[in-house]
């Protein structure tokens, strides 16, 4: 099977001397969904902006559909990812003065595409089609999250990552907006990686990958919300957190 | 509340530089001219305080409401982060008035040494110009003191109280007021055609007090203009977005999409840039009239140093105005590092974004520059009938020409090297901000 994404020994160490990836290597093949998990400060989100290309990795490689992205200029970095990689983030980060259309538009027209065919259709299945010329502070969390989802495909990218994507959502919109991203694989055959604190959400994916102290810590295929909640207390103080 | 607010300015003084910049200029420049009021009651003394402090007052009151709302707007969503966390209306209102308070006696009490010496400056003018006894000593007491004070102490607690009402005022709701800034400009326009006619028919003949009325009036009509800023961009975007839109790309749509959009944001652009134009352009082209008229009036030498007296005065303003400018751009663009990185996110390159704000400042530009330079001529026009029966100055433009490509030059300035800065380091770090 083709890889979506693959790292190999990343390593990201902040500026204040922290080292939040230390050699992590990962493949994630194309129509997949992978979850990922671990305590607080394992080094969950460091991990996905760097394969997005969002942050630089101190070392290693990222290769996404294929390329490798080498460039380290703010520029170029920005237009490889944009055409290749969709992010979803906690707090969606749609633009307030955009409406819902324009905010799903937005990443093809900074890449200078034409609106595609299908965009109507993209907002009618996440049943947002008749809210399309409204602003994102009339919505609610799990409305923005889905428009925040359509954006985030709209180019058809390689892999979608999404850095708990249902942190700030009440259980309904958190099923909704898995539901969303499971059919996104499934129907869609696109490729997501997600980062949760949640067993239950985790168990949407197909498999999940543990993360410890900035290295893996294992994998599950076909997880259950049970075994993911017993394997996370193994790997350390994440329960109380976890079942809150 | 009050703990709060002094732990805020403490914490996070760069949110209120914009607000203590304003209050610090404005207070020394109305200290500068109340002093001369101190020193002595004479004609040429209380004349030059009147004028020249007249002009101030308005200028300045404006720029120190106008800042403030503006700091304490961009901190809606710390005020929202304390009400959820359980603090009342009245008690957010006391915060925000709290620290205005404080800004503003800092900034005034700071800017004592400044309009002293400023004080001094126009005292030895009056007197190396004839028009004050050379034995009349500089004295700086309690109207320069009281003047500085309180008109900065009270124009940043009412802003500061006005805007509180509406920022903490209900949960979440921030409700514009088009009517209450419409029926405010309104107001100062027809102040401001009020001074103009006084001065066309009045002071027709009464030579340098129509100069007064005249700048007054000009001051009054920047100020209702400026009100009228998100109109006035709309009107320009509706002319020249199209524009934009055709040569400018994604970043010329960006930018058109954001005025519509963004309209009151970006109007706060508008009102230093217009403000700036207007006071400028219509106080420099009043005394090439004034120049104009005196010649033969009075002996030559004696009019070349009145000359410079006015232009002193007229060079304070201006650069006070051309310091709010920048200050008011800098503090209006720092607000949307956040903004900015989420375009970044979307995929919006740095180059794309810089595209974006150079646009936008086309925009704004073109907008305060109409805007001022019709303001302007609530000044020039009646004042020129009055003093040189004219209603066109036979002045030359090359003035104007200045004084336009100085906005220019600030606004595009200020505001790219602002975004460059708002730009700097991971996107993912600036949503965080
Ligand atoms: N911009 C930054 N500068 C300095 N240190 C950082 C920065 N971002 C993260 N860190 C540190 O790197 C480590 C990993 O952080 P990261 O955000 O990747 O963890 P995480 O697994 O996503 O945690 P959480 O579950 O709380 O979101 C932490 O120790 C954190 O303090
Ligand atoms: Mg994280």
């Amino acid at each position: 099977m083709n890889d979506a994404v693959r790292v190999e020994s990343l390593y990201k160490t902040y500026e204040n001397g922290v080292t939040a990836l230390d050699g992590v290597s990962a493949r994630f093949a194309s129509g997949t969904f992978t979850a990922v998990m671990g305590p607080s400060g394992s080094g969950k989100s460091t991990l996905l902006q760097c394969a997005a290309g969002l942050d630089l990795p101190t070392a290693g490689r990222v290769f996404i559909g294929g390329a490798e992205l080498t460039a380290t200029k703010d520029t170029a970095r920005t237009k490889f990812r944009r055409s290749r990689v969709g992010f979803v983030f906690q707090d969606y980060n749609l633009l307030p003065s955009l409406t819902v259309e324009q905010n799903v538009l937005l990443p093809l027209r900074l890449a200078g595409k034409r609106r595609p065919a299908n965009a109507r259709q993209i907002l009618d299945r996440l049943g947002l089609g008749d809210r399309t010329h409204e602003l994102p502070e009339r919505l609610s969390g799990g409305q923005r999250q889905r428009v925040a989802v359509a954006r985030a495909l709209v180019t058809e990218p390689a892999v979608v990552f999404a850095d708990e994507p249902t942190g700030a959502l009440d259980l309904r919109s958190a099923r909704e907006v898995l539901g969303l991203l499971r059919a996104v694989v499934h129907e869609y055959g696109r490729t997501v990686v997600m980062v949760t604190h949640d067993p239950v959400a985790a168990a949407h994916a197909d498999a999940v990958l543990f993360l410890a102290d900035g290295r893996l810590a294992g994998s599950m295929a076909h997880p259950s919300a049970d075994a993911v909640a017993e394997r996370l207390a193994h790997l350390g103080d994440l329960t109380t957190r976890a079942a809150a | 509340m009050i703990a709060i607010a002094l732990r805020n300015l403490k914490h996070r003084p760069g949110g209120f530089v914009a607000t203590f910049v304003s209050a610090f200029l404005g207070a020394a420049l109305l200290m500068a001219f109340a002093s001369l009021m101190d020193t002595g009651d004479t004609e040429s003394l209380t004349t030059t305080a009147v004028v020249g402090g007249g002009w101030c007052l308005v200028i300045v009151a404006f720029a120190v409401t106008s800042t403030l709302s503006l700091s304490v707007r961009q901190r809606a969503d710390q005020v929202a982060l304390l009400r959820s966390a359980g603090a009342t209306g009245p008690q957010l209102r006391r915060m925000i008035v709290g620290e205005a308070a404080a800004i503003a006696l800092i900034a005034s009490a700071a800017a004592v040494p400044v309009g002293y010496a400023l004080g001094r400056v126009l005292l030895s003018l009056l007197q190396d110009t004839g028009q004050v006894a050379e034995s009349v000593g500089y004295r700086f007491g309690p109207i320069a003191l009281g003047t500085g004070f309180g008109v900065t102490l009270l124009g940043a607690v009412a802003a500061a109280y006005a805007t509180a009402r509406r920022t903490a005022g209900k949960a979440g709701g921030r409700p514009e007021r088009p009517r209450l800034r419409r029926v405010g400009a309104v107001i100062f326009l027809l102040a401001g055609a009020n001074c103009s006619v006084l001065t066309a028919t009045l002071m027709d003949g009464k030579g340098v007090d129509a100069m007064q009325t005249a700048g007054q009036a000009g001051i009054w009509a920047s100020i209702g203009l400026a009100l009228l800023a998100p109109e006035l961009l709309r009107l320009v975007t509706a002319v020249i977005g199209p524009v934009v839109r055709a040569f400018g790309g994604v970043a010329g749509e960006l930018a058109v999409t954001g005025v519509h959009s963004r309209a009151r944001q970006l109007a706060a652009a508008v009102m230093p840039v217009l403000i700036f134009t207007g006071v400028a352009t219509g106080t420099v082209y009043m005394q090439g009239i004034e120049d104009r008229a005196a010649e033969g009036q009075i002996q030559p030498e004696y009019a070349q140093d009145v000359q410079t007296l006015n232009y002193v005065v007229v060079g304070m303003i201006a650069v006070f105005v051309a310091v709010m400018l920048v200050n008011t751009l800098v503090a209006a663009t720092t607000r949307r590092r956040r903004e900015f990185a989420q375009h970044r996110l979307a995929g919006a390159t740095r180059g794309q974004l810089l595209g974006m704000v150079s646009l936008e400042v086309v925009l704004v530009t073109v907008a305060g520059v109409l805007g001022g330079s019709s303001a302007s001529l609530f000044t020039i026009v009646p004042f020129g009938s009055a003093r040189a029966g004219e209603l066109w100055p036979s002045a030359s433009p090359w003035q104007y020409g200045v004084i336009v490509a100085l906005a220019v030059v600030l606004t595009a300035a200020a505001t790219i090297q602002t975004t460059r800065r708002a730009l700097r380091g991971p996107a993912t770090a600036g949503v965080r901000a």
